[in-house]
Formats: structure tokens, C-alpha cells, sequence
């Protein structure tokens, strides 16, 4: 330990505190005490961090055998458990270079990865991913090993390439015996421009790049987000709880859980799996709790469908305290995120009665710091979850600046900005095109094989361009206004930001997926997809069968009740902002159909082909996806807004939209005349609308 | 995957990730505790030291009362491990009762020139008055197991007759019918747990003593029953109450398994047979009628089928109950009147079996699981 150097920046060739440095200093001043625990036969076994190292130093010979040399690439496809982060380390402590997978990565795309990296060593979780690289492998001719971690399914394998993750190990420890301290000695040898990792983006656009990240890199993002309290504030401990879920390929995933554990020493607990992510949440209690938004935005519609199936004493307490927590929301928030003795009195009231039940149901009662990040959140959101006592702290980052960027910092938050630039590094938006670029040792070293993106990214003064739209808030705090690509111009030539729009629809639990249209269009359409769970209890409680996702997103009560979360959230917009026109997607969107990523993130161009009827349908007039009956075909569509107020020249964009609102008879829920438009409350579906609000 | 580990260490968790957390198991025997969190730890222990200082409180009638409730229990937990978890309807917990009853009065009693007796120490009787229905218990079984349903309830119902028959005809044993037996004496290597004594500086009662015996047999006996039903054993009783064919399919013995339930309910019967002579003075045989094996399922109905703490509710409940009506019946209007208060207390109890059969099959510890569900769901109902 005391011959490490302290590096001050990365220059090359630098000796560096990595990550496998840090795991071993562990494990020798503090061998018996636990670092990760994962569930198996239905307890939470220990791991030590002797444990740990022991495994990765058994990775290290047994790849150093297998012939791996600095540099290469080793990739790991497999979920959230403890070989994850012995390979990962392993493979660093031998100065070779990680690459993850996700999990749902379809054959295609790991095909694809395993070529562009170059792999020559696959470490697989099991059967599903040793299938993929199996009828991969003819086309990846660098790829010389797979090795398995589960032997269930692939033990009658033969092929030659195929290892078990036993025989991996016993390799290692003959090497081991017969080279005692190697690893130990090449860990040592690091330098902080080796290329530690390679984290492929999630490629919305195009195909996925693989960003180099250094040890330098990570060294300072070590130092910024968890030690200085970047990531979680106060700053992470040994007596720190976390429960590690999301992908650990993704950076962040890989900044709260390895990184984190390296240099905090806080306690990893493995979900089983993502399905079981609440039931692991409420038994570990994790004390920092990082999450995407999609995470928080389930939480609460799961809250909000068990709410509904309680009892009614239980939905008066909830109803009341739930009224304190919006007064707790909107003053914390008015106030930084800071309490006051108002919010502190609420508070305490609330707390006997629901709070603390509430958040030990959904497992956060001991969080003390929480963050959201890799994608936009709702305010909305994060208001709920401040009332009931967690605070969010909305996180922004991305792989290329190691997830450096700005974070909202407790006693200083705002919500709808990503925070405030991170202590020592240099942020700046861009005059012309309002990019935000950043500039500190944590910037990446480049895309693998890809030179002419990396110059791309960079601008002539070393700063990154990240892509996203921002704009500074008070002078401190930024804004994210969308990604550069993003942005809708409309026919009308105003500047759109679609996530806006598309996070205040996704506040509705019933809406998972909503994706807005209107580049060089007159006005703004949206594809919209339900939340199974949320629409299907819904219609549950209103005797509506169905069978199938599109049976239930295409019955004309759905489209009503998504009709009223576009219509609320079309008030909060200006006018040239209202979504005119909406179509339900007839299927749940997949990372395996090509429509996502694997972080669950929507791939516009790919919808536009996919969905490309239901969009011409939007913008031809016509109705031919309009759902309902068959004979809403022949309704003439009507795009409406609110014509009484803004005089719809100054639109310029809606044809008619003066006065051709819907016939005022347009009958009840099942009628086929339904216009799944935007339009103005009428008569016949108050009833409807008054029972969905006490619902709500 | 790890097991390979050479885990030379043993871990050393920092409390703090443990803390505050109970449904992160690290290790089965925390998994598997009984009282497996604290505000289960916490009024248990609360009820144990109320139920000790309760005999400081109350009058010497009532320590009684209560020392009934637990041999109450005990005969009461006997008959839910062979009805309540394996499914087999005894009428002749009686009989079995009687039996260990008996058993005491030879091996414990004092001879006299019409009675036989021993005079041996508890420390034989008390065994020997639970082994002795159990034997007999374990020769019936294999009838027993023979049949089910209604025609197991009138085979166990011929063991009532068999046994008032027998008890009233040894009367050099039981006493004869209209005289009865005075109990065993409870000696325990010369100490009586049926005398004054003192204690530490403490004047005891003899109620007293024996309130405190009876209750630490309880606390015993129901654990072990606890544990029983919750072990192999315990599965397999309860695999062959909700479907013996199914249960033998799946490879469990069923002859064994309904010997077995039936061999440790009469010794359980037994022991509460020993020891209830002791607390109510002297017994007629008489007592040991249908009448008696239907107070013991009333027991478990009211108290909750398949539950250890159940019989003790319901235990609690049936001895409670006349003692109840009596001192509320002057208030009451009828009853002393028009019916007397001995049928108003029969009328009370056969429709409190019926009203619990019909709402509550769960008897009322299902009403408390409900209690407690409600609240531990809060503030959902899932």
C-alpha cells in the first residue's frame, strides 16, 4: 500500500491506484471482513474480501495460461453475480482490457461485439449466452475460449473452445502454484493510460461504439464520484448497503457496484435477478440505492396498484399522508431539497403512519442517498419520492466522460436540471449549437477502431462533446434539454424537445413508452405503449377483458384513458408543444426486436420503420390505426387543441384546428365513433373520467 | 461455484449491514428461529413474564383455574398434532386422557386397603403416565389407520365406551363410579409441588408451585410439538391430512406417519390426564366421557386447527368460559331464570363451535393471523 503513488493526472505511462490495487489492499488489511453477499440456496452466503481476491488472482494466472496478454480483450456476457466482478478485476489485475455484455444482448449484436472488440476469451454466464456464442463463433475468429460459469445444460457440450468455469480456476491455481505473485507483481505494473475497459454505448443511432475507459480514467472517477461524494452524498462507507441489479457492462451499474465497493468498501448484495429486484430490495435494505428512471417510475405504479387494491382504511391513511407528502415534495423542492421545520413537522406525522411502512414495503426505508441517471426523469417523480423521505439526486454522466458530469448535491438540488458540474473538471456549453462539453482526466481515451468517431467527439481544446442539448440554470445548475439528435424542428421551424414531452406523458403509471414525432411535420403526433401491469389492473377492476398486450392497448377505454394523460399533459405545454395526434403501439417494445437498446432506451429511426403506417396514418388524416372499431376507419380526423384560447394562426401548423372539434354526442366508452385524438373533455365520458380520478 | 474457496477465515460481517434488516438471512438457524424477529422476541418474552407474575395477582381459585388451562393445553395440543396437522378426527382423546390418568394414580398414588397403588416418585409416574397411552395408543393406530373420515371418528368413538367401561370396573385403580381417586402425588426426589413451601425466602402456595410446573411443562411440551410439526415429520402429517393418496404417492409412509401422530397425541393426552387429578383434587371416571373428547376439539376449533398456540388459546377459552358465564349470569337476563347456568354454559359452547366452524374455521388464532396481516402488509393489503 505505502509504495503506491498518489497520482495527481493521468499522464502516460503513470503508475496508478486501480482498481485490482485497491481490492488487494483489502484484502490484506482487512481479509475476513465481508464484501459481497449473494443469494444462493435461499441465504445470503458471505464473501470476504480474501474471498475476492483469492478469485481474482485465480482468474489472472488462469488467463495469463490461457495466453492472454496486456491488451487483450476478455469479455464477460452474464448477470449481476460475484464471477462478474472476479473476472472483471481478474482481467484488469493482468492489465487485459473487460468487456461486458448485457445479458439480453441477442446473437446478432453479440456477434457483432465480440468481433469489434476482438474478444479471445468469453466468460458466459450460461446455457442462453454459451447458445449465442456458440452460433457466433464460426464469424469471431479471435475468439479462442468460452468459458462457462453454470455448468447446467452446457456439461454434454462438446466443442472445443468450451471451459467450465472449474476448470478455468484450476488452470489459474496451477499457475498459481507454479508462479506464486504474478498477478500480484503485473497489478502493480499498471499504468494509467492502460485501457481498462471497453464500454460499448447502447448505439440508438447506429451501431454500438466501445469507448476506451483508462485506468486514469477510472482512478479519477474513483476519486470524484465516490470518494468526494459525486455519485452519493455523503460520500459511500464501509457500513453502506447497496444491492447491485442493473447491467454491469453500463457504466454506471459498474461505478455503483465494482467501483464503488473498491473504494468505499461498501457491501454488495447480488439480485437474484431483475424480476426479483423488490423482494431483494425490501430484504436488503440497501442504504445507497442508485436507479434508472424507468426503476423509479415502476416503483411508484407499483405502489400506486397496490394502493388501489387495499383496504379502504388503509386508502384514507394513504390519501392523507400521501397529502402531506405532496406538501413535503413541493417544499423541498422549492427549497433545494432541503428541509424546513414545516417539512420536518409533516414529517414526522406522516412517518408513524405510512412513510416508514411505506418505504420498508419497497425496500427503502434505510436509503439515505439515492440517485437517477442514464436517462431523463420526470420532476414529477422525484417529488414523490422526496415526500415519502428518499431523496433523489438526479446523476448526469455517460460512458465517454466515465459518468462525470454534474449531480445534484443534497441542501443544493433543482429539479428538472442534472445539478451543478462536478468539482474539478471543466463543463461548458457550447454558444452555437448549446452542446455541452466537458473536459477533466476523466475523459475517455477513444473508441475502439473507430479513430474518426473519437475525432468526431472531441472538439480542438480537448473537450468532449456529449451530445446533449443543455442549458445553465441560474447560472449554476444544468438543464438537459434533449439529445442533439433529438430535437424536433417542426414545419413551423420551432425547436422542440420531445423527452420534455414524452417524461410528462410517461408520469401517467399507465403510459411505459412514449415517443413523440413532428420533424419537418406541422404538428406534433406520439406513439404511445401501455404499462401492461398498470392497464391491465385497470381493466381488471373495471370488468374489461382482454386478452393479448394489443387487445388491451386498442380497446376503446384505454385509448380514452390514454386520451385524458395526453390531454393533462398538453396543459402543461405551450400550444406549439401539444401533442394533436396519438396511435397506441400494438406491441411491447424489446430490446430482441431491435426496437431498444439494452438499456431500454427507445431507438427512434428504428421505430419510424417499424411503425412507419401508424405515423403516416397520424399525418395522412386517415384512421386506419386509430383503434376501436373498424368503423372509425371512415371518422374523419380531426386534429383539436384548445381553439378558444390561442388563436391557431399564430400556430401555423394545424390544418382546421379552428372550431372542427369532435361532435359533442360522441357517445360513450364503447362507441366506435372514438377519436383517439386529443380533444376536449366532453359530456359523455365525465362520468368515466370521474371514477378514473377517485381512483387516482 | 465458490465452494472451492479456501475459506480458512470465518467471515467477519460489519453489523452494520445487518442491522435493522430481518429478512436478510445469512444463515439458516436465524431463518428457521422460532421467535425469528425481534418484536416476536420482545412479547414473547413479555407474555412469559406476565404469565409469571400473573399467580402473585390473582386469587388462589383463579391460579387454579389457570393451572387447568395449561393441562388443558397440553391434552389440547395432543389432539391438533393428530387431528389438526395429520387429519386423523380422534373422539377418543378421553380415552386417552383417562388412561394416563389412571396410569399416575397406580404408579403415584397412595395404596390404600380398597386401592392399589405405588407411591413412586413423578420422575417415574409422569413418563410412565404418558408411555402407557401411547403404547396403547400405537396398538390402535394400525386400526385407526385403516379407515378415515366419519368412520375413524365412530372407531375412535368405541375406545370412549371401551374406556368408561373399564374405568368404572377397576376399582381398585380408578375408585369406582361416584367415588373417583384422589391424584398422584407430585414428589420430586422428596419435593411435592403440591405443598406450601418456601422458596428462596418466598412463601409459596402449593397452587402456586404447581401453576409454575405445569406452565414450564407447557412451555416444554409445546415446543416440542412446535418443532414436530414443523420437521419432517411434521410435512409428513400434514401431507397426509390434505391428501393421503397423494402423500403415499409422493413416498410417505402412510401407516407410519398416522401410528406415529396417533402415538404422540395420547402421549401427550397421557401427561395431561397425569396431571390433572393432581390440580382438581380427586376425579370420577365419569369424567372421562364423550363429552370430554368434545371439549378437547372444541378446543382446537376455537382455538385454530394446525396451530400450537391455538390449543392454548382455545385452551383458555373453554376452561375460562364457564367461570366467565358464572360471574356474569346475574347480570344476565334468563339465565338463572329460565335456564340454568350449567345449560347455558352448554348452550354457549355448542354454538360457539358452530359459529366458529361456519366464520372462522381457522378458530381464533386465524383471527389473530389476519390481525397481524393486516398490519404487517400495511399500508398495502398484499
Amino acid at each position: 500500500m505505502s509504495t503506491v503513488m498518489e497520482p495527481t493526472a493521468p499522464t502516460a505511462g503513470a503508475r496508478v491506484r486501480t482498481v485490482p490495487n485497491r481490492v488487494q489492499e483489502h484484502a490484506e488489511r482487512d481479509p475476513s471482513r465481508v464484501c459481497m453477499r449473494e443469494k444462493r440456496y435461499g441465504l445470503w452466503q458471505d464473501i470476504t474480501w480474501a474471498d475476492y481476491w483469492d478469485q481474482v488472482t485465480l482468474v489472472g494466472h488462469a488467463l495469463v495460461s490461457l495466453g492472454v496478454e496486456p491488451g487483450d480483450r476478455v469479455a464477460v456476457h452474464s448477470e449481476n453475480r460475484p464471477e462478474w466482478l472476479y473476472a472483471d478485476v481478474g482481467i484488469n489485475a493482468v492489465r487485459a482490457i473487460t468487456m461486458g455484455l448485457y445479458p439480453t444482448n441477442p446473437a446478432a449484436e453479440v456477434a457483432y461485439l465480440l468481433q469489434d472488440s476482438g474478444t479471445k476469451i468469453l466468460i458466459a454466464e450460461d446455457q442462453e449466452q454459451v447458445d449465442k456464442a456458440l452460433e457466433v463463433e464460426a464469424d469471431c475468429p479471435d475468439l479462442q475460449i468460452i468459458v462457462y460459469l453454470e455448468p447446467r445444460g452446457v456439461r454434454t457440450y462438446e466443442h472445443p473452445k468450451l471451459m467450465s468455469w472449474d476448470d478455468f480456476l484450476e488452470r489459474g491455481r496451477i499457475h498459481r502454484e507454479d508462479d506464486p505473485g504474478m498477478v500480484e507483481r503485473m497489478a502493480a505494473s499498471a499504468e494509467s493510460d492502460d485501457v481498462a475497459t471497453l464500454i460499448y454505448t447502447s448505439g440508438t443511432t447506429g451501431s454500438p461504439k466501445g469507448a476506451m475507459l483508462t485506468q486514469g480514467n477510472i482512478d479519477f472517477a474513483l476519486k470524484t464520484l465516490i470518494s468526494e461524494g459525486g455519485f452519493y452524498n455523503p460520500p459511500a462507507g464501509p457500513d453502506d448497503v447497496i444491492l447491485s441489479y442493473l447491467p454491469l457492462c453500463h457504466v454506471a451499474e459498474r461505478a455503483a457496484t465494482t467501483w464503488t465497493n473498491a473504494e468505499a468498501a461498501v457491501t454488495i448484495h447480488f439480485a437474484e435477478s431483475i424480476e426479483t429486484v423488490q423482494a431483494n430490495l425490501k430484504e436488503v435494505q440497501p442504504t445507497l440505492f442508485f436507479a434508472v428512471p424507468r426503476i423509479w417510475e415502476k416503483m411508484q405504479a407499483g405502489i400506486y396498484i397496490k394502493m388501489n387494491a387495499a383496504s379502504p382504511l388503509k386508502k384514507l391513511v394513504y390519501k392523507a399522508a400521501m397529502g402531506l407528502a405532496d406538501r413535503i415534495g413541493d417544499d423541498m423542492v422549492a427549497n433545494g431539497g432541503n428541509h424546513t421545520a414545516k417539512t420536518r413537522v409533516l414529517y414526522a406525522i406522516g412517518y408513524p403512519f405510512l412513510f416508514r411502512a411505506l418505504r420498508d414495503r419497497v425496500g427503502l426505508r434505510k436509503v439515505r442517498a439515492a440517485g437517477s441517471g442514464a436517462a431523463p426523469i420526470a420532476p414529477e417523480v422525484l417529488k414523490f419520492f422526496f415526500g415519502i423521505g428518499v431523496p433523489i439526486y438526479e446523476i448526469y454522466g455517460m460512458t465517454e466522460n466515465c459518468a462525470i458530469a454534474t449531480t445534484n448535491r443534497p441542501g443544493r438540488v433543482k429539479l428538472g436540471t442534472v445539478g451543478e458540474p462536478q468539482p474539478g473538471i471543466d463543463l461548458k456549453i457550447d454558444e452555437e449549437t448549446g452542446e455541452i462539453c466537458t473536459r477533466h482526466p476523466g475523459v475517455f481515451a477513444g473508441y475502439w477502431n473507430k479513430p474518426d468517431k473519437t475525432v468526431e467527439t472531441m472538439d480542438d481544446e480537448g473537450f468532449l462533446r456529449t451530445g446533449d442539448v443543455g442549458e445553465w440554470v441560474d447560472g449554476t445548475h444544468i438543464k438537459i434539454v434533449d439529445r442533439i439528435k433529438d430535437i424536433i424542428i417542426t414545419a413551423g421551424g420551432k425547436n422542440i424537445s420531445p423527452s420534455e414531452i414524452e417524461n410528462s406523458l410517461k408520469t401517467s403509471p399507465f403510459v411505459k413508452e412514449a415517443v413523440v414525432i413532428g420533424d419537418k411535420k406541422p404538428y406534433l403526433v406520439a406513439l404511445i405503449g401501455i404499462e401492461l401491469d398498470t392497464v391491465g389492473d385497470w381493466a381488471q377492476r373495471r370488468k374489461l377483458p382482454y386478452t393479448t398486450y394489443r387487445d388491451l392497448a386498442e380497446k376503446p377505454e384505454v385509448l380514452e384513458m390514454i386520451q385524458r394523460v395526453v390531454k393533462e399533459t398538453n396543459d402543461k405545454f405551450a400550444r406549439a408543444e401539444n401533442v394533436r395526434k396519438f396511435r397506441m403501439m400494438p406491441k411491447e417494445l424489446d430490446h430482441e426486436d431491435g426496437e431498444m437498446t439494452a438499456t431500454q432506451k427507445v431507438k427512434r429511426s428504428a421505430l419510424h420503420d417499424i411503425f412507419g403506417d401508424l405515423v403516416d396514418d397520424m399525418y395522412g388524416n386517415t384512421k386506419l390505426f386509430a383503434g376501436g372499431d373498424q368503423a372509425s376507419v371512415h371518422v374523419r380526423a380531426v386534429p383539436v387543441g384548445d381553439e378558444d384560447e390561442a388563436p391557431a394562426e399564430r400556430l401555423g401548423e394545424a390544418p382546421a384546428a379552428d372550431g372542427e372539434a369532435t361532435p359533442a354526442d360522441a357517445s360513450a366508452a364503447t362507441s366506435p365513433e372514438l377519436l383517439p385524438d386529443a380533444e376536449e373533455r366532453d359530456a359523455a365520458t365525465e362520468a368515466a373520467q370521474n371514477d378514473a380520478e377517485d381512483r387516482a | 461455484m465458490t465452494e472451492q474457496n479456501t475459506k480458512t477465515i470465518t467471515p467477519k460481517a460489519n453489523r452494520a449491514t445487518l442491522r435493522g434488516r430481518p429478512e436478510l438471512y445469512t444463515e439458516y438457524a436465524r431463518d428457521q428461529a422460532l421467535l425469528n424477529t425481534a418484536s416476536k422476541k420482545l412479547w414473547t418474552g413479555v407474555l412469559v413474564a406476565f404469565t409469571l407474575l400473573l399467580p402473585f395477582l390473582l386469587g388462589r381459585d383463579l391460579v387454579g383455574l389457570l393451572t387447568l388451562v395449561f393441562i388443558y393445553a397440553i391434552g389440547g395440543i395432543g389432539l391438533n398434532l393428530v387431528t389438526g396437522y395429520a387429519g386423523q378426527v380422534s373422539l377418543g382423546h378421553a380415552f386417552f386422557v383417562g388412561l394416563g390418568a389412571y396410569t399416575s394414580m397406580f404408579f403415584g398414588g397412595a395404596p390404600s386397603m380398597t386401592l392399589r397403588g405405588l407411591e413412586l416418585d413423578m420422575l417415574i409416574w409422569l413418563p410412565m403416565a404418558g408411555i402407557v397411552p401411547m403404547l396403547v395408543g400405537l396398538l390402535v393406530a394400525p386400526l385407526a389407520a385403516r379407515v378415515r373420515g366419519l368412520y375413524l371418528a365412530i372407531l375412535t368413538l368405541g375406545l370412549v365406551f371401551v374406556g368408561e367401561h373399564l374405568f368404572r370396573e377397576a376399582r381398585t385403580i380408578t375408585g369406582g363410579p361416584q367415588v373417583g381417586r384422589r391424584g398422584a402425588i407430585p414428589e420430586v426426589l422428596g419435593f411435592n409441588f403440591y405443598e406450601n413451601q418456601e422458596i428462596l425466602g418466598f412463601a409459596l402456595r402449593r397452587e402456586q408451585i404447581f401453576y409454575f410446573f405445569c406452565f414450564a411443562l407447557l412451555v416444554v411440551m409445546g415446543v416440542l410439538a412446535r418443532n414436530l410439526a414443523r420437521s419432517r415429520m411434521g410435512r409428513a402429517f400434514a401431507a397426509v391430512r390434505d391428501r393421503d393418496i397423494a402423500a403415499e404417492v409422493m413416498g410417505v409412509p402412510l401407516l407410519r406417519t398416522k401410528v406415529i401422530a396417533f402415538g404422540v397425541s395420547s402421549f401427550y393426552a397421557g401427561i395431561a390426564g397425569g396431571l390433572l387429578p393432581v390440580a382438581v383434587g380427586a376425579i370420577n371416571p365419569e369424567r372421562f366421557n364423550l363429552l370430554f373428547s368434545v371439549e378437547f376439539l372444541a378446543i382446537i376449533l376455537i382455538g385454530g386447527v394446525a396451530t400450537i398456540s391455538g390449543s392454548i388459546i382455545g385452551a383458555a377459552f373453554i376452561v375460562l368460559l364457564p367461570r366467565l358465564v358464572q360471574v356474569t349470569a346475574p347480570y344476565l337476563p334468563l339465565i338463572g331464570e329460565v335456564v340454568s347456568v350449567e345449560i347455558a354454559q352448554r348452550m354457549l359452547f355448542g354454538a360457539l363451535i358452530v359459529v366458529f366452524l361456519v366464520l372462522e374455521p381457522r378458530g381464533i388464532y386465524g383471527m389473530w393471523l389476519r390481525m397481524r396481516n393486516y398490519w404487517k402488509a400495511w399500508p398495502f393489503s398484499y
